[in-house]
């Protein structure tokens, strides 16, 4: 018999108030093609000491890990797993740039130390004393839902009990700058870029503060007639799915069109008008959605003008699906608990 | 200038460039005694930032240390980075 999965608690920092779950009731809303994320107060969760070694996404990471483990209780930890897609890309930079103004010499080695992508699985685990596994995700825009899977399968197979998975992206001036000049992003109508940084404590066993169920998990790379036939009976028909459309046409109609044939008729909501785009922007959309499970309730931001009719108040299922330039699909169908 | 004073401006420049390269947030020049350990029960440094120390060394200096027993004599305080950089600086 399988285990019964839950993610028992979630933290981010994004575009929104970090720590908190503010954006339901006071979103902030944006103008601007380009967000950062808004940073808690560092100096009230790390020395200066601990912390001058920390590039904003260790810390952001460190502190989201922290806050998800101090809501669900769970102190041991059997696995760490983390998608990110860009990895430290700031630390990255500053290495190059030394490299490329020092004549490849004089090299500063915390901005090597924290370049390399798993630096932020493995200071989480230093962090919480998980000697478990440990696990780093890079596949750009399912790096997150990797990790997700990869914990799923093996609480699932009672490998282990508990996982903290996360999802971690900066978006760095340079790096959203090269984004624009080749076309890659376009947000001069609508939707942003933003950063992402979300921890979650998946278990077998439910806690009082638990957020949702975890009833399936699929990831394919491209979906095709066959597939989508066989998800009704794979999955149970959703009240709602959450998608990664963010104002980009291309973008929105790929979720429209799949949606559409998956399931029709069930009302459509959205993330990423709230928590921008970004690599692992599917880490937010789930702890929305998980978050909107909880407290049985959508909020009127999530919805999509024209895609959200036959809302129902309550919801108890909602799938979240996503895909990457139309490739490397996602369904994660979620209930309430 | 005198000597005394080059090297009291020595040390000053000494300490923000530390506090510069180490990201050493929320701590000035003054907070950081000359005499004072630099590792251990001082300022608290570890081994990735004798690491930092070396690289600063040699980019700003032009000292370069090879053996890392000297290092160790070299970064125990202040001071003696200062006296050691006064009398091997080669820019």
């Amino acid at each position: 018999m399988k285990n019964k999965i839950y993610i028992l608690s979630a933290a981010h920092i994004s575009a929104q108030t970090p720590l908190r779950e503010d954006w339901m009731k006071n979103p902030i809303l944006y103008n601007e093609e380009y967000v950062r994320a808004i940073e808690p107060n560092y100096k009230e969760h790390f020395s200066a000491l601990e912390a001058r070694r920390y590039g904003q996404l260790l810390k952001r990471a460190l502190l989201v890990s922290r806050k998800a483990m101090e809501t669900s209780g769970i102190t041991n930890l059997d696995a760490i797993i983390t998608g990110t897609g860009l990895g430290c890309i700031e630390n990255t930079e500053f290495f190059l740039k030394d490299l490329t103004f020092n004549g490849e010499e004089l090299l500063k080695p915390t901005h090597f130390i924290n370049s390399t992508h798993n630096t932020i699985s493995s200071l989480v685990a230093i962090d919480t004393k998980c000697n478990g596994y440990n696990s780093t995700y890079t596949h750009k825009g399912i790096s997150f839902e990797c990790a997700l899977q990869d914990a799923f399968m093996q609480l699932n197979n009672r490998k282990i009990n508990t996982a903290l998975i996360s999802g971690h992206d900066e978006m760095t001036p340079d790096y959203f700058a090269i984004l624009k000049k080749t076309g890659y992003l376009d947000f001069s109508e609508q939707g942003f870029a933003g950063e992402t940084a979300v921890a979650m404590i998946l278990g077998t066993e439910k806690t009082a503060n638990t957020l949702c169920k975890i009833e399936k998990v699929e990831t394919l790379y491209t979906i095709d007639f066959e597939y989508i036939n066989s998800v009704t009976e794979k999955f149970a028909k959703p009240d709602y799915i959450f998608t990664g459309i963010n104002g980009q046409s291309e973008n929105d109609n790929r979720y429209f069109d799949v949606c559409e044939k998956i399931f029709p008729k069930v009302p459509l909501l959205q993330y990423k008008n709230l928590f921008g785009e970004s690599y692992t922007a599917p880490a937010l959309g789930i702890y929305a959605a998980a978050n909107c499970l909880q407290k049985g309730n959508i909020p009127v931001h999530f919805l999509i003008q024209g895609k959200s009719a036959n809302c129902k108040s309550e919801p108890t299922k909602i799938l979240f699906y996503n895909n990457f330039e139309g490739k490397n699909h996602s369904l994660i169908l979620l209930s309430i608990c | 200038m005198n000597t005394f004073s080059q090297m009291e401006n020595l040390i000053l420049k000494l300490k923000e460039e530390i506090i510069e390269v180490l990201n050493l947030e929320d701590t000035k020049p003054e907070d950081i005694n000359e005499n004072d350990n630099l590792f251990g029960d001082g300022l608290g440094l570890d081994s990735i930032d004798a690491l930092e120390l070396i690289v600063l060394m040699e980019k700003n200096y032009g000292i370069k240390i090879k053996d890392p027993a000297q290092g160790k004599e070299i970064f125990k305080s202040i001071k003696i980075l200062a006296e050691y950089i006064a009398a091997k600086r080669t820019k």
